[in-house]
């Protein structure tokens, strides 16, 4: 039986279409007629998860099974939840408007640790018992992935079992083995038994652990010989055979990214060493270009979209991008479609390539050095050197650009007083090289934004043992950056870094966190990512009735030998490169880009992508 | 050039996505249709089309009309009816195509549309009371009614602008569902919402109510002084 949704409901609340489905390539299938069910869930509003891709590739992959019936589950905004709540309607799947509770998989993708609460909040919401222990037969299977699955620990008590790696690769075969399994009379831990000897499949349940006197961890054992020690992630070989959709969902309301996104590979060979993506997607795997324009055509043709975005982690170094570009914007000139271009390098080329692309309202132009000097890039390992981006800033002003936004951290490991200043003495050198321009060529008004978010270290990274910068020496850099910033010209935005605080406690969290997201959503946390809705003292107040110290996590520097909570997943990259990697880092040395010479990080036990320059 | 004018409907399915949102609906439509059509000229080329009154968010309709200036002057009407019709989403469907003939923009000559609006109210009615009430109400020489505008609320008199109103009693159990059909004025002169009108009307009556539905019949333009269809309007 499907949801009963009034029309009075539904106007009393903020953005109605959100809720009713519908849209066009959306899938509607008759339920009977499939064996499996499987709601799909992000775990934030539908502008956030209609704009991410791999919801858009697992929805349709699932649903080109004739077995199987995907639907799209977003968090409902507070109103429609307060709505909902009064009502007794439980959270149902887009498509069908059926409830989720009775659906054989809820899966959850995790892109960002400040969703967690909304998890619960949505299992709640669907009537489902929000621990694994708590599910018996006859529950709906809760699973997970997504770049957060890396360190699944914080979730282990509540998802029944994560897929490790790329889904395109994995869940196919757990569709398969549930089809065996469904209907059989065996039990709900049979199945995960079952599912378990898949590569890359994590049971949290099966496997125990113990700590040690000062709250580390001390063993990390599987319940049965059987269990794998290493959890393996999955991966993609070929990207120009990976299943992709030809169709995407076209929504009625505005999303954040509105556009067709062509992703031209995964991984990125540059090797920071604060990103997390930069290592779990190792290695770069790329798509063809001929295979690029051809999927171009068929999504702008099934979808009718007036703008093709280009994503991957840094499309700069996509090997074929002057075929890429210049095919596309030949192709979509005609049919009046912008072409946009996100995280490009800016040299000549890519400015030519902007000019053409499309109506670029000349104002904005973004830079990420990270850090204000050249021995904290060094550190970094950020691969761009002032003379780099003096350079192309003076490009970008003669081209009649007069709008630069710079992206910083603060809070990076070795950072001092010196760095910070650093910081604003580029944005001054970026203001001198607009003064150096020709008059007639410049645009008017110069306008620098200087942008600083606080880092936060993340599992399977070089800074994976690094301590957090407490939340008193990063106010103090904060204001110490302010204070140097005092031209007109040139703004200073900082990020609230009490949010940061508990990216960080999640990033690297382990089980016991996970009673403190139970406690902190008990106590009226959930979009903690929306500023209007995060709070930060119920927050303090759930870590101490938990007897959980959040410093521990964050601020704690580890030693090279302490077990950590994600030791047991398995990423391709070694521990020993990470090592190798966090030492040079705090010696100051970089490691070239992988494309130039392989520095030895383990990925080539994918035997694919481009490692080394093979 | 030549523009096209259809009448579509908009049903449940879409009856919550705003005017904005139903402009991109089309746009992208025409787009997966592969319609020729006109594009603005200039920086940031907008299609060709212009939508008449926007309906209200939760209202159902079966008039709804836009102007689609086309480059292919061959094209007949119907095939560009049938080739979006191909493309659009469940709920919006063209009904009819033609050649506009009129200079005039729809948005600017629309004056009237007619409603239909369910309402069900625990009140005590019969169908001669109803009628010598309602008719009571009409015979007002004005009645004011608290309007929202941009500038906040103001008091305005909408006798003027309810041309007809008709009703059909459907006595219930415990309550009356009574069917009203309202012609009243619409468009950028002086618009009527129908929710308003309810409001009003029941306000008068002293019923307790609740719209159940509220669903777009017709709509009218103004031509020399009469109220035409848009499908019928002459040069």
């Amino acid at each position: 039986m499907s949801v009963k949704l009034s029309d009075a409901l539904l106007k009393s609340v903020e953005k109605p279409s959100r809720y009713t489905g519908n849209e066009w390539n959306s899938v509607i299938k008759d339920p009977k007629s499939v064996d499996i069910r499987f709601a799909f869930c992000f775990p934030d509003s539908y502008e956030v998860g209609m704009s991410h891709l791999g919801m858009k590739i697992l929805y349709h992959l699932l649903n080109e099974r004739n077995d199987c019936y995907c639907e799209r589950v977003f968090a409902p905004w507070t109103d429609m939840e307060e709505k909902m709540r009064q009502n007794n309607i439980p959270l149902y799947g887009l498509e069908s408007k059926d409830p989720i509770k009775d659906f054989d998989f809820v899966g959850f993708t995790l892109q960002y640790e400040m969703s967690f609460t909304n998890i619960i909040n949505m299992l709640d919401l669907a009537g489902i018992p929000l621990t694994s222990d708590k599910r018996s037969d006859g529950d709906s299977f809760v699973c997970a992935g997504g770049p957060c699955a890396y360190n699944p620990e914080p979730l282990a008590d509540i998802i029944d079992f994560f897929m490790m790696g790329e889904g395109e690769e994995i869940i196919n075969e757990v569709m398969d083995a549930y089809a065996k399994w469904k209907g059989t009379g065996r039990t709900r831990q049979e199945f995960l038994e079952d599912i378990v000897k898949i590569e890359g499949i994590y049971v949290p349940a099966f496997y125990d652990v113990s700590y040690n006197e000062d709250g580390t961890i001390k063993s990390f054992v599987p319940k049965k010989p059987d269990y794998p020690v290493k959890i393996k992630k999955r991966i993609i070989k070929d990207m120009d055979k990976v299943y992709f959709p030809e169709k995407v969902i076209v929504p009625y309301t505005d999303i954040v990214h509105d556009r067709i996104m062509l992703e031209v590979f995964r991984g990125c060979t540059r090797g920071c060493r604060f990103c997390q993506a930069g290592f779990i997607y190792r290695p770069v795997r790329e798509k063809s270009h001929k295979r690029l324009l051809e999927l171009a055509n068929k999504l702008e043709e099934s979808s009718g979209y007036e703008e093709i975005s280009l994503t991957s982690l840094s499309t700069s170094d996509y090997t074929e991008l002057h075929e890429l570009t210049t095919g596309l914007l030949e192709e979509m000139e005609e049919k009046k479609v912008n072409l946009s271009l996100p995280s490009l390098r800016i040299d000549s080329f890519s400015l030519d390539l902007m000019e053409k692309a499309q109506k670029v309202r000349k104002s904005g132009l973004t830079f990420a050095p990270e850090a204000g000097t050249q021995r904290l890039r060094d550190v970094i390992n950020k691969g761009v050197t002032e003379e780099d981006l003096l350079n192309a800033v003076s490009l970008a002003f003669n081209g009649g650009w007069n709008g630069v936004k710079l992206y910083f951290m603060l809070g990076l490991p070795t950072e001092t007083m010196e760095d910070v200043e650093g910081i604003a003495d580029l944005a001054y050198k970026v203001v001198n090289a607009y003064k150096n321009v020709p008059r007639e060529k410049k645009g008017k008004g110069l306008n620098v934004t200087v942008s600083t978010s606080s880092f936060v270290p993340k599992a399977f990274t070089p800074f994976q043992w690094e301590p957090q910068d407490s939340r008193e020496v990063l106010n103090e850099k904060q204001m110490f950056l302010k204070s140097k910033i005092r031209s007109k010209q040139v703004t200073y935005n900082y990020h609230e870094n009490r949010l940061s605080l508990l990216e960080a406690v999640f990033a690297r969290g382990d089980r016991k966190t996970c009673k403190v997201l139970l406690k902190a959503w008990e106590m009226g946390c959930k979009f903690d990512s929306w500023g209007e809705h995060f709070k930060f003292d119920v927050w303090m107040k759930a870590f101490e009735d938990c007897g959980v110290d959040p410093y521990f996590y964050a601020t704690r520097k580890r030693d090279y030998e302490e077990l950590l909570p994600w030791d047991h997943i398995d990423i391709g990259v070694s521990k020993k490169y990470l090592i190798s990697e966090s030492k040079k880092a705090l010696e100051g040395k970089v490691t070239p880009n992988c494309r130039v010479n392989c520095g030895g990080c383990g990925a080539t036990i994918f035997d694919s992508g481009i490692c080394g320059g093979n | 050039m030549t523009i096209i004018r259809v009448k579509f409907r908009r049903g449940d399915e879409v009856k919550f996505i705003s005017h904005l949102d139903l402009m991109k609906v089309f746009e992208r439509a025409i787009r997966r249709a592969r319609l020729p059509i006109a594009y603005s000229q200039g920086f940031n080329p907008h299609p060709g089309m212009v939508f008449g009154l926007p309906l209200g968010v939760g209202v159902t309709s079966e008039a709804e009309y836009g102007d689609f200036e086309i480059t292919d002057d061959g094209m007949s009407p119907q095939e560009f009816a049938d080739r979006l019709n191909l493309q659009l989403p469940k709920g919006i469907e063209v009904l009819s195509a033609k050649k506009k003939m009129s200079k005039q923009n729809i948005m600017a000559t629309i004056a009237a549309s007619e409603y239909v609006v369910i309402v069900g109210t625990p009140a005590e009615c019969s169908q001669k009371a109803l009628k010598t009430a309602i008719d009571k109400y009409l015979s007002q020489e004005e009645i004011v009614v608290k309007k929202k505008t941009k500038n906040g609320v103001k008091d305005t008199d909408i006798r003027g602008m309810i041309f007809d109103l008709n009703f059909e009693l459907q006595p219930c159990e415990n309550f009356n569902i009574i069917r009203f059909t309202a012609l009243v004025s619409a468009g950028s002169k002086a618009n009527l919402k129908p929710d308003l009108l309810i409001e009003s009307l029941c306000g008068y009556l002293g019923f307790e109510y609740e719209i159940d539905r509220i669903h777009r019949t017709k709509l009218f333009v103004r031509s020399q002084d009469q109220l035409l269809d848009p499908m019928e309007e002459v040069v």
